[in-house]
């Protein structure tokens, strides 16, 4: 695939505690850019492991990870954090917002660490995303305000404010309704067929799954099922 | 304005803890008003006792010192193979006073440090008067030039200074002495050294300096007076006093007088050693008071940021997810020290101008008996003390706030997201 957004080579990982356990064998996956992929998988599968990885941000693994094209595995800690900055969003099952801060500056903040844009237009850009999911007129409340389903909005407007090449999601509507969980789905679906932004997600939800481009089965850490 | 994100960070989580944010500001600003309130007072103090001494002891005085003999002196009899020793050695039998004074005088002038130069006669007396006699001090002086480095006329009680140059047999004395004698203006004092004849003096004039030991011993006479009363010549003179234009400078200026002339010439801080320690002793333990309370502030804001980094544990770990670098995380934590840091500073500042400010009218002279000239607490207003309060404020806060910091940089995401 040219056009591949993230590519993983040959990933194991071992956790240490309490012993030597091994929880990714031996993992090769490819993500073409603009595919909606779903990692299933019973609880201690490793799908949630396996995101981390892929994320940048757990970087005790073997193997290779390259992110649109460039190589993550063995970069500094610094320079992971430009590449999670500019190209990849994340969304948690649970929002995460700071609670310090109005909505519209959590999903600000992303925008104003990476630096390539105004103070105006990123605040824009902010009212934008956040007008996507319906949550524009909470913008200016502080985030601990909100309800369950609007903070997970704003969350998730947040991981698309810098336009990340891949949005990652583990279990990004655990902790919705299933009204709610339409709302997110079908923007995910909309962000992968018109705006060719690729998304990983991990989920238990098999309707969620079902309804991705491609859903890859994970057990005892191998992947079973490439799904294609 | 454009603030970096890390900063406008710093300020939200700063002002979303007013109290936390404040009571660490507190701790900093006790530091550094306490820092000037000290420093203020000791230099206000030490300045006081420096001037005090300057009213009676010049910044350099020459006289020429008693040698004792030494093998040295053998050296041009015996030449330098030999080996010499001196059994029992003895003082040598000398001229007393300086040699040619007047030569030395003009020699030490040329020195540009040197603002004012005089000569001096200093006799030990016995000052009788009916049936009570005293020792002390005769000073024969040039009264003129006396007044330009001590300000004698600041000191007097009655009488004219002038009258000691036109008034024959006349004398200046200590408040304390003409209590202790009884004695008047105008009323006369004999006055005997050891060599001369004894003297019938006038008293011109009554002096009180406010050290005590000084009012009740000592007196100044016309230098010539001075000379007649030790039975010496116009060319006796016992002491060279010299002030300089820079008083700091005397220790380095006095060690070239010595090798110029060959006299002893004696600083004002070794003249003062006693005052010199007490100023040292002083400082160490102001110091150390004050670094107690800034090391106490520095734990106060340790404290609070290692409380905030464990709340918002969760808060930084999403920020590193987002792309924060570790070092954004520092910058955002070590930042919050500064502020609270800076915002300590400047109120103490403030707040330690303030106390300075308040103490430095309080009356503490007034009814004394020795009438001391120090009427309210003497505190220094020095710009410096003010620079380097908020400077060790600010320093202190940096390291108190740099291992808090460094650990949130070290939050690692997954561990935390994942739980």
């Amino acid at each position: 695939m040219a056009n591949s957004a993230l590519k993983a080579t040959g990933i194991s990982k071992y956790f240490h505690d309490p012993v030597d356990m091994p929880v990714l064998k031996n993992i090769s996956l490819e993500v073409a850019a603009g595919e909606f992929v779903s990692i299933v998988g019973k609880s201690g599968s490793g799908k949630s492991t396996l995101l981390y990885v892929l994320s940048t941000m757990d970087t005790d693994y073997e193997g290779s990870l390259e992110i649109n094209g460039e190589v993550a595995t063995g970069k500094k800690l610094n320079e992971l954090a430009r590449i999670r900055n500019l190209s990849i969003g994340f969304v948690f099952q649970f929002h995460y917002l700071l609670p310090d801060f109005t909505c519209l500056k959590n999903v600000m903040i992303p925008a104003l660490r990476l630096g390539k844009w105004s103070y105006k237009e990123v605040e824009e850009r902010a009212y934008a995303k956040m007008k996507l999911f319906g949550v524009e007129d909470q913008a200016l409340k502080k985030a601990n305000k909100l309800s369950g389903g609007q903070q997970q909005r704003v969350a998730i407007a947040r991981a698309l404010i810098n336009d990340p090449a891949i949005i990652m999601g583990d279990e990004p509507t655990g902790n919705l309704d299933s009204k709610n969980t339409g709302i997110v789905f079908d923007l995910f679906q909309q962000l992968s067929k018109e705006f060719k932004q690729t998304l990983i997600t991990v989920t238990h939800d098999e309707d969620f799954a079902k309804r991705s481009d491609r859903v890859i089965e994970m057990a005892d850490g191998e992947i079973r099922s490439h799904g294609n | 304005m454009k603030i970096s994100v890390n900063t406008e960070i710093a300020l939200t989580y700063l002002s979303s803890r007013k109290k936390q944010t404040l009571i660490a500001a507190l701790g900093v600003m006790f530091g550094v008003s306490m820092f000037i309130f000290m420093q203020s007072l000791m230099k206000g103090t030490n300045d006081y006792f420096e001037k005090m001494s300057f009213t009676n002891t010049p910044h350099i005085r020459m006289y020429s010192e008693n040698k004792v003999a030494d093998a040295h002196m053998l050296t041009g009899f015996l030449k330098d193979s030999s080996v010499k020793l001196l059994v029992n050695p003895k003082q040598l039998i000398q001229r007393q006073g300086i040699i040619n004074p007047y030569g030395v005088i003009d020699q030490v002038r040329r020195n540009p440090e040197v603002a004012y130069i005089t000569p001096q006669v200093t006799a030990n007396v016995i000052y009788t008067s009916g049936n009570v006699q005293l020792n002390g001090t005769v000073a024969g002086v040039n009264i003129t030039e006396e007044d330009k480095m001590f300000d004698v006329k600041g000191n007097m009680v009655e009488g004219n200074l002038e009258d000691l140059n036109r008034v024959n047999n006349s004398v200046l004395i200590g408040k304390g002495l003409a209590d202790k004698l009884s004695l008047r203006l105008g009323d006369n004092i004999t006055v005997g050294s050891g060599t001369g004849k004894p003297m019938v003096m006038r008293i011109v004039g009554i002096y009180s300096s406010g050290v005590k030991q000084v009012d009740e011993t000592k007196s100044y006479a016309n230098i010539i007076q001075a000379q007649n009363l030790m039975g010496k010549d116009r060319s006796y003179v016992t002491d060279i006093k010299v002030n300089l234009k820079n008083y700091h400078q005397a220790a380095t200026v006095a060690r070239d007088f010595e090798t110029l002339t060959g006299l002893k010439a004696e600083d004002w801080e070794q003249a003062n050693s006693t005052l010199k320690t007490a100023f040292k002793i002083r400082a160490m333990i102001l110091n150390s008071v004050v670094g107690v309370i800034l090391l106490v502030a520095g734990f106060g804001i340790y404290n609070i940021l290692n409380m905030t980094i464990y709340e918002k544990i969760k808060e930084i770990a999403i920020l590193k997810a987002e792309g924060f670098s570790g070092k954004s995380v520092t910058s955002i934590f070590l930042q919050q020290a500064v502020y609270i840091g800076l915002m300590g500073g400047i109120i103490g500042l403030c707040f330690g101008m303030l106390i300075s400010y308040g103490f430095s009218k309080v009356y503490i002279g007034g009814s004394a008996p020795t009438g001391g000239t120090l009427n309210y607490i003497p505190m220094s207003f020095y710009v410096p003390h003010y620079i380097e309060a908020i400077l060790f404020g600010i320093l202190t806060t940096i390291a108190a706030g740099y291992f808090p910091a460094r650990k949130a940089s070290r939050v690692d995401p997954v561990t935390i997201i994942r739980g």
